[in-house]
Parts: C-alpha cells; sequence; structure tokens
C-alpha cells in the first residue's frame, strides 16, 4: 500500500511490457510490472523516509494505547511526523503550463471530495481544503470572466473555462444526497486527493497574482463586513463565516494595487508575420465576439428562488457580469431582496407563479445555461415558468459537415447570425411548408459547397416547383438575385462537368467512383432516417396538442 | 583392621588416592531401587555421616556461644542464680542481662556477618573526587558547568517560552501557498548561488526526473464529456442516439448468454440416454460372443524362426571403386549444375528483381500492419493486472424517466465512479476489486433441536 501511494503520488505508473513472457520468467500470469528505473527513482525520494518514521510511530502510538499510557500518547501525537508535497508538484510541472495543462482531473477531483460529507470516512481536513480551493477557483473564474460553455448532463454540470490560454473541462457533481458506491478504493482517491490539492492550491495562488488579486482573498470592502457580524453568526461559526461568505460568490474580491482608470486605453495592434489582412480581420472579429460574450449579463440583474440550485447559478451569472442575489434564508452573502424593484430577471422552477411583478422576466434556470452557450440572451418566451422547455443541447459537441444537426440547433445558428428569429416561430397556419422551407434554405446556405448535396438541392429545387402556387416568404432584391443566379449558374457548371466526368470513365473506375460514393451518402441517409423521425415525433406532438386544445376549449 | 598409612589423615586417605570430591561410583541402574540403599550401610558412608554431625555440632556452638563451648571461660556460659533477685542482682552486675525482648531480637549467631566491603567502595571515587576539586576551584574562579549556567539564563528569562504555532500539515485547511514557479522560491532558496557539482555530491539537490516520465500514458483527456443525449433535457435525437448505443450493449450481453446457454443445450433430436443404454455402453466388447470364438481358433501361425540377416560379404575393390566414380560423378555434376544454374540466373535478373521487391513489398506491409497494432493497441487502456479493465455502464435515462424541470431532475451513475474508471482508463493505476473474505474452513450448518421437530 505505501509503494502504491508512493508511486500515485510520484507520477510513475505500471508499464505493459512488449514481452510478457520474458519480464515474467515464462508464465503469463497477469501481473503488474514497474519499470526497475522508474523504482530507483523513486527511492531517491525524501518523502520515503517519511513514512517509515510514520511506521515507527504508528507502533509506538499503539503500544502507548495498549498499555494505556495516556501521557506518552499525548507526547507522541503532538510530535507526529507529517509531510509536504511541494517539491513533487515542482518537480512534476516545472512551469506553470504544464501544471495548467493537468488542471482538468485536479479540478474534478476537487470539486468531488468538497461535495462529501463529512464522516470519518475520509479525513474532514481534506474535504475542508477541497472546498476552499474550490471555492477560490470559483471566485478567479469570475474575476477573469473565463467561463465559456456550461452543460448540465444527468451525472453533472460540466464546466469549459480557458484559462491563460488553456481550455480547462471540469464536472461538478450535483448537490444532492448519493450513497457512496462500495467498488471505488477510496485510498487511492484519497491519495490522488492529497497530491491534487497540493496543485491546485499553487495554481490558485499564481493565478490570482496574475489577475493582481490577493491570496489568500479578501472580499473587498472589508470594512462594511466588520461593522455587521450580527449578521454573519445566524449562518455559520466565526471561524468558518469567511470561507462561507467567499463560498456565496457575490462578493467581488480585493485587488492588489488599486486599479487606475489606464484600462481603457486601447492595445496597440501589432500585425503577426505571415497573416494576411483576411486572417486579421477574422481574429479581430473573433476577439471582438469574445468580449461580447464576457459582458453576457452585464447590466442585468438576478434573483434566484428558493427551489432553483444556487450555487451553479450565481456562478455562471456572476462570470458574465450580471448581479444575483437570492433569498436571505438561503445562504450568507444576499445582496438585495425579492421586493427589489430593480430585479430584471427572476429564475423560478415552479409551474406556477403567483402575483408576478411587471417589468421582470420570470424565467426557468435553463436560459441562463442556454445563453451562455448561444453566446447571446435567448428570447424569453421559451423558459416562461410552465412552458414546455426546448432542449438543452450540448456546447462540446461540434457537427461536421453532412451529419445530422437538429432543427433546435439549426435556429441557434441563425439566431447567432442575426436572422430574425420570428420566421422560425411556430404559427398557426401553413407551418409545415413554412418550416420545411427555411430549414430548406438554411440546409441549402450551409452546405453551399459540398457536392454530396447536389441531389438533395435538385429534389427541393423540384418541390419549390410545385409549390409555386403557395406564397413563398422570399424577400428578394434586385442585388440579391443576381448574386443568386451568379451562384447557381456556377454551381449548375460544376455539376455539368462533373456529369460529363462521370461518364467518360471507364468502367472499373465508375464502379469504384460509384462505391465510394454510396458510402459517402450512407451519412447523409441516415441524417435523412433522422429527419423523416423528428417529423413524425413532432406530427404527434402537435397532433397532442390540438387534442388537448380542444379539449381545454370542449 | 588395616592400619592407617602414617602420611594419611584419619579419614583414611592416602597419597595416591583420588580427590573424594571427584569420584564417581559406576552409575549401575536407578538408584531409587533396593539395592541403591544398601549404600548407606558400609563404613565410609557411617563415617561420613558421623564427620557431617561433627561439623554441624562445631557450627552450632560457634553460633550459639562464638567458640566451642569446651573452650568458653565460666563467666561467658552461665549465671550465678541464688534464689534470691537482689543477692542475684549483686553477684552479676557486671554482667548485665539484657532484656529478653531484645535477646529475641538480636541475630543469635555469634559468628558475625560478613563485611560488606562493595558497601563502602564507590566507583572512580578517586577520579570523582578529583573532579570536584577541579570543579570548586573554578567556581573560585568564576567559571561555572554548563547546566548551572543554563538554569541561572532560564531563570533570567523567565519563565516558559511562548510556544511557536505548530507546522501545518498538507491537507490543513488553512495552509499557506506560496509562488512555486517564481525564480526564487522557498524551495530552491537554500541552495540558491551553491556550485551544482557539490550539491550533487553531497545529496542536497534532487535527483533529475527522467524525461521518459514526462510523457502521459494515455492520450485519452482526462474529461470526456458525455455524449450530447446525456443531457438533463436532451434533443430527440440525441436521446434516441444514445438510447441505441446502450441498447447494442445489452444486446450484445444478451448474445452472449444465449450462446453459452445454446452450447449447453441438448440438441432437439437427440434421445436421453438410460439406465439401459449406460449399462450397454459400458459393457462395450468385454463380453466375448459366439462370432468372437471361431476367429480366435485360426490365429497367425506362429513364425518358425526369427529371420536372420543375410550375412554379407566383403565388398571387392572393384566394388569400392565403381561405388568411389559414382560418388565423385554425383557431386561434380551437382556442382555443374549449380554453376549453371546460378549462371542462368543472370538472365532472369528481371524476375529476380521482381521477387525481391514483392518480398519487400510483403515484408513492409506486416511491418505496417503491426505499428496499426500498436497504435490501435495505444488507444484502448492497457492491461496492467490481473483484471481487464471494463467500461462503465452507461448512464442513460430512459424517456420515461427523463425529467420535465431541473428542481425534478434524478441524479444518474455517480461522478466517485466515473473518476475511478476513469483513472484506470488513462493507465494511471491498475483495474482492482476489493479483496473477497475467504474462509479456511467449511462452514457447518446445524439445525436446532427444536426447529428439528417441526414439520411443514
Amino acid at each position: 500500500a505505501v509503494t502504491r501511494r508512493l508511486c500515485i503520488l510520484k507520477g510513475i505508473y505500471p508499464h505493459e511490457p512488449k514481452h510478457k513472457k520474458k519480464v515474467n520468467k515464462g508464465s503469463t500470469a497477469a501481473r503488474t510490472f514497474y519499470l526497475l528505473k522508474d523504482i530507483k527513482f523513486l527511492l531517491h525520494e525524501p518523502i520515503v523516509n517519511k513514512f517509515r518514521e510514520y511506521k515507527v510511530f504508528v507502533r509506538k502510538l499503539r503500544k502507548a494505547y495498549g498499555k494505556s499510557e495516556w501521557s506518552t500518547v499525548d507526547r507522541l501525537k503532538d510530535n507526529k511526523p507529517s509531510y509536504k508535497l511541494d517539491h513533487i508538484v515542482k518537480e512534476r510541472y516545472p512551469t506553470f503550463v504544464d501544471a495548467l495543462r493537468d488542471l482538468d482531473d485536479a479540478l474534478s477531483m476537487c470539486f468531488l471530495f468538497s461535495t462529501f460529507p463529512r464522516t470519518g470516512k475520509c479525513h474532514v481536513q481534506t474535504i475542508q481544503l477541497c472546498r476552499r480551493l474550490a471555492v477560490e477557483f470559483l471566485n478567479y473564474v469570475i474575476a477573469s470572466r473565463s467561463l465559456r460553455k456550461v452543460f448540465l448532463s444527468i451525472k453533472g454540470i460540466y464546466y469549459q473555462a480557458e484559462v491563460l490560454g488553456q481550455p480547462v473541462t471540469w464536472i461538478t457533481p450535483y448537490t444532492f444526497a448519493h450513497d457512496h458506491p462500495t467498488d471505488v478504493d477510496y485510498r487511492v482517491m484519497a491519495t490522488f486527493t492529497e497530491f491534487y490539492t497540493t496543485l491546485l492550491g499553487f495554481v490558485n495562488f499564481r493565478l490570482y497574482h496574475s489577475l493582481n488579486l490577493l491570496y489568500p482573498p479578501k472580499i473587498d470592502g472589508q470594512a462594511d463586513v466588520e461593522l455587521k457580524p450580527a449578521e454573519g453568526k445566524d449562518y455559520a461559526m466565526d471561524s468558518e463565516s469567511y470561507l462561507e461568505k467567499l463560498s456565496a460568490l457575490s462578493a467581488s474580491l480585493a485587488r492588489v494595487v488599486a486599479p487606475t482608470h489606464e484600462d481603457e486605453v486601447e492595445m496597440d495592434e501589432f500585425p503577426v508575420e505571415g497573416e494576411t489582412a483576411e486572417q486579421m480581420d477574422t481574429r479581430k472579429k473573433e476577439q471582438e465576439a469574445l468580449e461580447k460574450h464576457k459582458k453576457l449579463f452585464e447590466g442585468l440583474r438576478f434573483f434566484l428562488n428558493r427551489e432553483v440550485p444556487r450555487e451553479p447559478l450565481a456562478f455562471v451569472i456572476r462570470s458574465f457580469g450580471g448581479q444575483v442575489s437570492w433569498d436571505k434564508s438561503l445562504c450568507i452573502g444576499a445582496t438585495y431582496d425579492v421586493s427589489d424593484p430593480s430585479i430584471t430577471h427572476q429564475i423560478v422552477d415552479r409551474p406556477r407563479v403567483e402575483q408576478q411583478v411587471v417589468g421582470r422576466y420570470y424565467l426557468q434556470p435553463q436560459w441562463v445555461f442556454d445563453s451562455v452557450n448561444a453566446k447571446l440572451c435567448l428570447p424569453v418566451a421559451d423558459y416562461f415558468p410552465g412552458v414546455l422547455l426546448p432542449p438543452h443541447l450540448s456546447p462540446f459537441v461540434t457537427e461536421q459537415e453532412g451529419d445530422y444537426v437538429p432543427p433546435e440547433k439549426l435556429k441557434l445558428l441563425a439566431m447567432q447570425r442575426g436572422e430574425n428569429p420570428d420566421e422560425e416561430s411556430e404559427e398557426e397556419d401553413g407551418e409545415e411548408e413554412e418550416e420545411d422551407d427555411d430549414n430548406e434554405k438554411e440546409e441549402e446556405e450551409e452546405e453551399d459547397e459540398s457536392e454530396k448535396e447536389e441531389e438533395m438541392k435538385l429534389k427541393k429545387m423540384e418541390e419549390q416547383k410545385t409549390q409555386s402556387d403557395k406564397a413563398l416568404p422570399v424577400k428578394v432584391t434586385a442585388g440579391k438575385l443576381r448574386l443568386e443566379d451568379r451562384q447557381r449558374l456556377e454551381q449548375e457548371q460544376q455539376s455539368e462537368e462533373k456529369r460529363l466526368a462521370i461518364m467518360m470513365m471507364k468502367k472499373r473506375e465508375k464502379y469504384l467512383y460509384k462505391k465510394i460514393m454510396f458510402g459517402k451518402k450512407r451519412k447523409v441517409r441516415e441524417a435523412n432516417k433522422l429527419a423523416a423521425k423528428r417529423k413524425a415525433h413532432d406530427t404527434a406532438l402537435k397532433e397532442e396538442k390540438k387534442k388537448s386544445k380542444k379539449a381545454r376549449r370542449a | 583392621m588395616a592400619a592407617p598409612a602414617e602420611s594419611s589423615s584419619f579419614l583414611g586417605l592416602g597419597p595416591g588416592s583420588r580427590d573424594p570430591a571427584t569420584v564417581r561410583r559406576r552409575s549401575r541402574g536407578p538408584r531409587n531401587r533396593k539395592k541403591g540403599w544398601k549404600r548407606w550401610a558400609g563404613p565410609e558412608a557411617r563415617l561420613g555421616r558421623e564427620i557431617g554431625d561433627f561439623l554441624e555440632d562445631v557450627v552450632l556452638q560457634q553460633r550459639a556461644t562464638g567458640g566451642l563451648i569446651a573452650e568458653q571461660p565460666d563467666e561467658g556460659l552461665f549465671f550465678v542464680d541464688t534464689g534470691n533477685a537482689e543477692k542475684d542482682r549483686q553477684l552479676n552486675k557486671g554482667k548485665e542481662k539484657p532484656l529478653h525482648v531484645d535477646l529475641v531480637l538480636q541475630p543469635d549467631s555469634k559468628v558475625p556477618a560478613p563485611k560488606n566491603i562493595l558497601a563502602h567502595q564507590i566507583p572512580n571515587g578517586r577520579k570523582e573526587k578529583r573532579r570536584r576539586q577541579f570543579w570548586e576551584k573554578q567556581a573560585e574562579k568564576g567559571v561555572l558547568p554548563r547546566a548551572e549556567r543554563r538554569l541561572r539564563a532560564r531563570l533570567r528569562r523567565g519563565g516558559v517560552p511562548p510556544e511557536k504555532a505548530p507546522e501545518k500539515g498538507r491537507s490543513d485547511p488553512e495552509r499557506g501557498f506560496y509562488d512555486i514557479w517564481a525564480a526564487d522560491n522557498p524551495l530552491e532558496r537554500a541552495l540558491a548561488g551553491q556550485d551544482g557539482w557539490f550539491l550533487q555530491q553531497t545529496k542536497k539537490q534532487r535527483v533529475k526526473r527522467p524525461a521518459r516520465l514526462r510523457t502521459k500514458p494515455s492520450q485519452v483527456p482526462a474529461v470526456e464529456v458525455i455524449a450530447a443525449g446525456g443531457s438533463y433535457n436532451p434533443t430527440f435525437e440525441d436521446h434516441q442516439a444514445l438510447l441505441l448505443q446502450a441498447h447494442e450493449v445489452e444486446v450484445r450481453k444478451k448474445r452472449a448468454e444465449d450462446k453459452v446457454e445454446k452450447q449447453l443445450k441438448i440438441p432437439a433430436g437427440a434421445e436421453l440416454p438410460t439406465a439401459e443404454t449406460v449399462f450397454q455402453e459400458q459393457c462395450e466388447g468385454l463380453l466375448e460372443e459366439s462370432g468372437d470364438e471361431e476367429d480366435g481358433e485360426q490365429p497367425a501361425p506362429p513364425e518358425d524362426t526369427p529371420k536372420t540377416a543375410p550375412r554379407r560379404e566383403k565388398k571387392t575393390e572393384q566394388q569400392r571403386r565403381r561405388e568411389k566414380e559414382a560418388r565423385a560423378l554425383a557431386t561434380r555434376r551437382r556442382r555443374e549444375k549449380a554453376a549453371r544454374c546460378r549462371r542462368q540466373e543472370l538472365f532472369r535478373l528481371r524476375s529476380l528483381r521482381l521477387q525481391v521487391k514483392r518480398w519487400e513489398a510483403e515484408l513492409l506491409r506486416r511491418r505496417q500492419a503491426r505499428l496499426a497494432k500498436r497504435r490501435a493497441k495505444d488507444a484502448l487502456p492497457r492491461r496492467l493486472g490481473r483484471l481487464k479493465y471494463e467500461d462503465p455502464s452507461m448512464e442513460v435515462q430512459l424517456s420515461e424517466e427523463l425529467a420535465e424541470s431541473l428542481r425534478t431532475l434524478k441524479p444518474e451513475g455517480s461522478v466517485l465512479r466515473d473518476r475511478f474508471k476513469s483513472l484506470q482508463k488513462r493507465n494511471l493505476i491498475e483495474p482492482r476489486e476489493r479483496a473477497k473474505f475467504k474462509r479456511r474452513y467449511r462452514l457447518k450448518y446445524v439445525e436446532k433441536r427444536a426447529f428439528r421437530e417441526v414439520t411443514l
């Protein structure tokens, strides 16, 4: 067990030999192998001596307990041997960027351990340290506005933040009580957590200093806090009230040096060598989009109802510049009350809300997360309490060409590009054709250059011709017409040339070509199948809705 | 009686006789038998016993009176007792009679106890004396020993020094951190500015970490985000895709089970063996029937004599010569053929080149196949221990279980187990299972008497 702990701390992993029989001296029994040189390197570690001392300490302590020599027990406990893992962290991650690359695992473990109940199963100190480090990291992300993606899954909440250029992904479990699985080795996890807490502590220190913040973090405006000690007493003991206030994530942090107003000076632009003007433009646009994304909730004031998960929402809202508060009975750090008139959005999760205040939007919590993923404030009508929510899409999924793109995602992309979302909304009359047309048009515009969509386009063109009697909501201006003609002409020319080339191929080559195209079009066929399924599902839903409406009317 | 020798003592021991202490009688059997008791009857034994008695008597006299009674003066042995108390006192004035109480408590042996010299001996007595004298002289000069100096310093300091705060351990929730990646950090401050060779030789600097350990054991990312169908409110298609994956896993499992069951099933048309058929099978070939007996009477005629190898006659010279020539001819022919083949291969160069090219292409193909296999194995989790890595069961909620709102969501799966499996998948630890409890003996089940009487 001790060797295993040492190997985990030092970062030495078991090795799979290429010739197992040679290494195992003829037998093929599956055993765990470590490289001899790794073990020799491990023996140079000064912590090995500390482990020996600890073993001796345990033996003496047990003897003293057995002999009921309590003074000896006290003396031994006072001089308990302890060790620190700082030098191992420095050895394994010689630069800060290396440490950032391994931050995923460390963060997930720390967040996981901070949700453990404080029974004696794992050391309570570890759990407290994990909680403190997790809260510090969240505060850093809020201060640096680095959060980019959030995904609510059935397992937990996935976050992705961009820390100093490195994307860092971690998972947080939901704060529900769960019984602990028995097939997990807690000692191994505790050893990993030991190392990761040390790593995360150092990373936090460095991150805070990169932002010019004080570490250990101090809440800005400390004087106000000290004037009202009575408020803190309701929630936590004095020793813990500081951490609790920090974990409320509602206060801003104190800086080392007061920020001056030089931040508003524009940065000089240095053209990078080898970049064309186009690339610079795209980069500029991306940066502007990023800046806009960071200020998504700026100026908005949120209020969280009691039934809504407070910590994830507070974290996400504050990471994008919004102000958030909650009921006083929930947690320490509530800045304003329900009755504050300046609240713009209130997050509720109940089926009905009585006493709605005018001038305030009542939304379900998914609106916040979806807006963050879509990088803009989505229309609130879909997220009213009691309304069937649109599905929560995963921001970690990037669709390639030819893959099936669900219509919700298409709507989102359209909204991002700035098209009027009203066209996409459902209407009672002539819904289906409109939807089909819009979807088709979006698909056309997206998959312009792909040759796989040749046949689909031809089909659509034929359909459009047959539906010419229905009014098409296409606004055509003179300039647009010309563009479309040119594009269409070019495409037609290309397709003609292609068809000629296919005709001129030899039989064998044509056979091969047909085979390849068959394989490529498989994806398209599957996408079509899924679209058909989705249609069937939607019609079924609509019928149900109609029936229910009729029932309600009758 | 034989007259004792002149030089011997009354014990009858002469110059040639052995030391009675070392004399060993030949042991003749166990001593507690009747035979052994005859020893006490002999003259030597009696003499010995008499001597023993005499010596004991002498010692008793010495203990009681401090010497042989015959040699004591009268005054030491007797008190004058006239029957009159006063006269007695007068007569015995000089001789003070001690109290009976005191007498009883005195040691009743007149033999004085041996003096304990060790009690008067001090080890290193002289050395200690000299040391004491030395320190007295130093004290006159004003130099005090260290212990004294420390005590006085403590007195001057005025009591117990303040306890410094105990060093915070690695898991202490209040522990502090510093910038470990800065050029000047507490870890390396002690070693700054010193010679590298010196530090290495005196083992003050740590051993360099080998470059091999810098690479990660697996390219799998640390946190794998669940598929889009795992969202708490997924789109229809993504959820169906995820359900399909879970369904395929279940189908595969069911197929494996069915396969095993099919192999164990009894085939449809077969007949189960009955006791008769089993008995028949067992008797195959054991019973002799009539057909066998006839064949048995015509065994093969025994061979007359073993065949003798034909005697070879000596080879003649001619035969030897001929054989030699034949051999020489054969070798010559073979050599010529080989040379001819080699010469003719010159004309086959093109096809030879093709052959070589084909073989090399084959080798290249094999090497690439091996490389591709290696790369494919890299993507999978390595086999590191006794158990194989098993993928965790997929976290998926059925359509009925999907939550309508975040409030009603019931989380599926456990992040702890997911992290543990991820560590195994990335080859950081080997898969392990919980140690099972194995009994060394078979458990006996005994029914209680009361329960035995219960009949259903």
